[in-house]
């Protein structure tokens, strides 16, 4: 591979040349992408093949990405970009599925529960169908299987699981010595996400300790508590892996600390975007990622004037939402457009610095 | 330009707000349609232009190909390049539409035109003395700049900016004017210069050099018709700006008109000094919905495909406040241009004396 190197740069710097594009393959996109969409070079792309459903509100989405896509390890996320009415969204999820999978047949899979009110999980759960072309990320996330075989422990709550399932399955097809055990909460019975698996590892996985645990079965709802932990034999040796709502995951790691589990031992991952602070005043904490300063949002002050007075130095020009000069990505957080009133969506997008006001924290990329 | 009362210029900027807010809560799925179709158009234009330029060699095949390229060149320039650069399509969050980094076929790099179109020329619209697209520095165009012996010579200058359009808009940044005066240094816009030989010289190389290179034996044929392409994107991008601005009753402001101006204030001379032109489907996407230059400057960041059925609207609220709405055919707004330009040539006594004939 040596030599190709040299060729692949100098044939892409004079793509640069003739087609005036960062990524010179991209150009022909708007040619390729009716003929096969998976030659689109512009993102990655994967094409949905199938779509199960899981529960009442839960489907796994079965994707077979393009070639060039560069794999991922059990429990790590990627970025999907998908397009609803003509916008681009951008969103975080687990993979599901293992990387031994991918290796035998090229597909991967997303298990994804719709989110109350959140756009881009309902668009999934009732537009999305086999054939479509979808945006794909690199995979990303340090939620892996540990280095060294050591007995562990996974507290997952709800749709929590699926990088636990990655994670499972890799372990046992590596025939994992050690003891494993999972403490899986769900609402009710029909709420258990990768029943079929989960039951499948048990039955054929003798080193596997699987508890399911309805909250919400009976009038008095059930929190995680020693009664589940101490039926974990040897615990305070295990380490920990949690996955699942917040409050779960705060109440786990107060517990394993009192049994004595350090900080270090416990491994964390959320697995949905945290939901959207929408304050509806304006005010509080902008950040400034790239620069790594911060400001406190002050009434009404729009964030062109808040880099200022945070000594950045962003690009302008009008000042007043004509020339776009001041477009920055916004990477979390909801802003209101001063012209219109409009308020953003949490997640990532571009804005016009100098009519977008904070509500609520914000980060920026400046 | 006519005058409005405060109140009056509130409930114009009110009743343009509407029309903007309408469009911009229906933008969607028809919008990301249109301006990818355009984009395969472009796409198919311009490879089917660059194949079929080396068998130029055959008479029809030649006028097939530079059409083709031209056309491109048009299409990618001014309703693809022009449009993106805006901020129309940034909604989208697709980054082959980014406003902020879309980089455009033609010499003027697009850091440059972001600076002196849309921040400038849009913000600061036909003042003289600041909207320095105003003539572009090379034409004498309204009696609030003085005249000059050098300015009775300025149609060939017009002849040559239009041939040369692409050049000029790269070098429009460098404000000559300014550095021949002394109000600027050379050393300051060093970084500028830098920048337009990067960007010429990748646009130069490719047209001129590469492709006739690659096809060695007909080379002449392929730069010959490169260049034409060129040309004929350089003359229709230069008529449809020059219409857009500098015909007869497009108005220009002085600064002291505008300073601390309202919202409102901002509208109406953006109305009055814009000019459209009517035409059919191709005319509006090939002039980049430049034909409808009002809407334009009124909603520059709004995709400029609905200019078209946003236009009656905004004809209608004209009406309402007594603003002319300045549009006619092609043809009768280009001629005022040229007559524009003949007549501010001359000196002020003997304009008005022929003006008043
Ligand atoms: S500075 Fe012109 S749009 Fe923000």
């Amino acid at each position: 591979m040596l030599s190709s190197n040299p060729i692949k740069k100098s044939l892409n710097w004079l793509g640069r040349q003739l087609f005036n594009q960062e990524n010179p393959a991209a150009f022909f996109d708007p040619l390729v992408t009716p003929i096969n969409p998976l030659w689109i070079r512009g993102f990655t792309p994967a094409q949905v093949q199938d779509i199960i459903t899981e529960t009442a509100d839960t489907k796994t989405f079965v994707l077979k990405p393009s070639n060039r896509w560069s794999g991922f390890e059990a429990g790590q996320h990627v970025n999907l970009s998908v397009d609803i009415d003509g916008v681009r969204y951008t969103r975080t999820f687990s993979l599901s599925s293992t990387p031994a999978r991918w290796a035998e047949d090229g597909t991967i899979t997303l298990t994804i529960k719709r989110l109350p009110g959140g756009l881009v999980t309902n668009w999934m759960h009732d537009n999305l169908k086999a054939g479509t072309v979808l945006g794909l990320s690199k995979a990303f996330g340090d939620f892996l299987v540990p280095t060294s075989v050591e007995p562990l422990l996974f507290i997952a709550g709800g749709s929590g699981i699926t990088p636990i399932l990655s994670l499972l399955e890799t372990l046992e097809k590596d025939h994992y010595r050690a003891p494993v055990a999972l403490l899986y909460f769900v609402r009710t019975q029909a709420d258990v996400i990768g029943a079929e698996r989960l039951y499948a590892l048990r039955q054929r996985w003798p080193a596997f300790n699987l508890q399911v645990v309805h909250s919400q079965e009976d009038s008095k709802p059930v929190y995680l508590g020693e009664q589940h932990l101490d039926t974990i034999p040897g615990i305070k040796a295990r380490l920990c892996y949690l996955c699942g709502p917040k409050g779960l995951m705060d109440l786990a790691s107060d517990l394993l600390g009192k049994y004595g589990i350090s900080d270090d031992r416990i491994r964390v991952t959320f697995f949905s975007a945290p939901a959207p602070v929408f304050t509806g005043e304006s005010g509080g904490l902008v950040t400034f990622s790239r620069s790594g300063k911060e400001v406190e949002a002050d009434d009404g002050k729009a964030l062109l004037e808040l880099a200022e007075t945070a000594k950045l130095n962003p690009k302008y020009g009008c000042r007043m939402g004509i020339c776009h000069q001041c477009k920055c990505t916004k990477t979390s957080g909801t802003v209101v457009n001063s012209l219109t009133g409009k308020v953003s969506s949490p997640g990532e997008e571009q804005i016009q610095l100098c009519i977008s006001v904070p509500q609520g924290p914000v980060t920026i990329e400046l | 330009m006519i005058k409005l009362t405060n109140e009056q210029l509130d409930a114009l900027a009110k009743d343009l707000d509407a029309i903007r807010d309408e469009a911009l809560a229906d933008l969607g799925e028809r919008d990301a349609k249109y301006i990818r179709k355009i984009l395969r158009l472009h796409r198919t234009l311009e490879v089917g232009g660059r194949v079929m330029m080396p068998f130029g060699f055959i008479p029809p095949v030649f006028v097939a190909a530079v059409a083709s390229l031209g056309l491109a060149k048009i299409l990618e320039n001014m309703e693809i390049g022009h449009n993106v650069m805006h901020g129309q399509y940034d909604w989208m969050n697709d980054p082959a539409l980014n406003s902020q980094t879309y980089e455009w076929d033609t010499v003027c790099t697009s850091d440059s035109w972001r600076r002196t179109h849309n921040y400038e020329h849009h913000t600061y619209t036909n003042i003289i003395g600041k909207d320095r697209d105003y003539g572009y520095a090379v034409l004498r165009l309204s009696d609030d700049q003085k005249w000059h012996p050098a300015h009775s010579l300025q149609f060939i200058n017009y002849i040559l900016l239009t041939v040369f359009f692409q050049w000029g808009v790269g070098l429009h940044e460098l404000e000559t004017e300014k550095l021949r005066s002394r109000e600027i240094r050379l050393r300051d816009k060093l970084p500028l210069i830098k920048e337009f030989f990067q960007k010429g010289g990748r646009q130069a190389f490719k047209d001129y050099v590469f492709f006739p290179l690659l096809t060695l034996p007909v080379a002449p044929i392929v730069l010959l018709g490169n260049a034409g392409a060129n040309l004929i994107r350089n003359l229709w991008a230069s008529t449809v700006i020059f219409c857009g601005h500098f015909t007869e009753q497009a108005e220009t402001f002085t600064e002291e008109e505008c300073e601390g101006e309202s919202k409102g204030h901002w509208y109406l001379r953006q109305i009055s000094g814009s000019s459209n032109f009517t035409g059919g489907l191709w005319v509006h996407i090939l002039s980049g919905h430049l034909s409808h230059q009002i809407e334009h400057h009124v909603f520059p960041d709004i995709p400029a495909h609905r200019y078209r059925e946003m236009a009656p609207k905004v004809q209608a609220i004209c009406e309402k406040y007594g603003i002319t709405y300045n549009t006619g055919s092609f043809g009768r707004q280009y001629m005022t241009v040229l007559r524009k330009i003949a007549h501010y040539s001359l000196p002020d006594r003997v304009r008005l004396k022929l003006q008043a004939a």
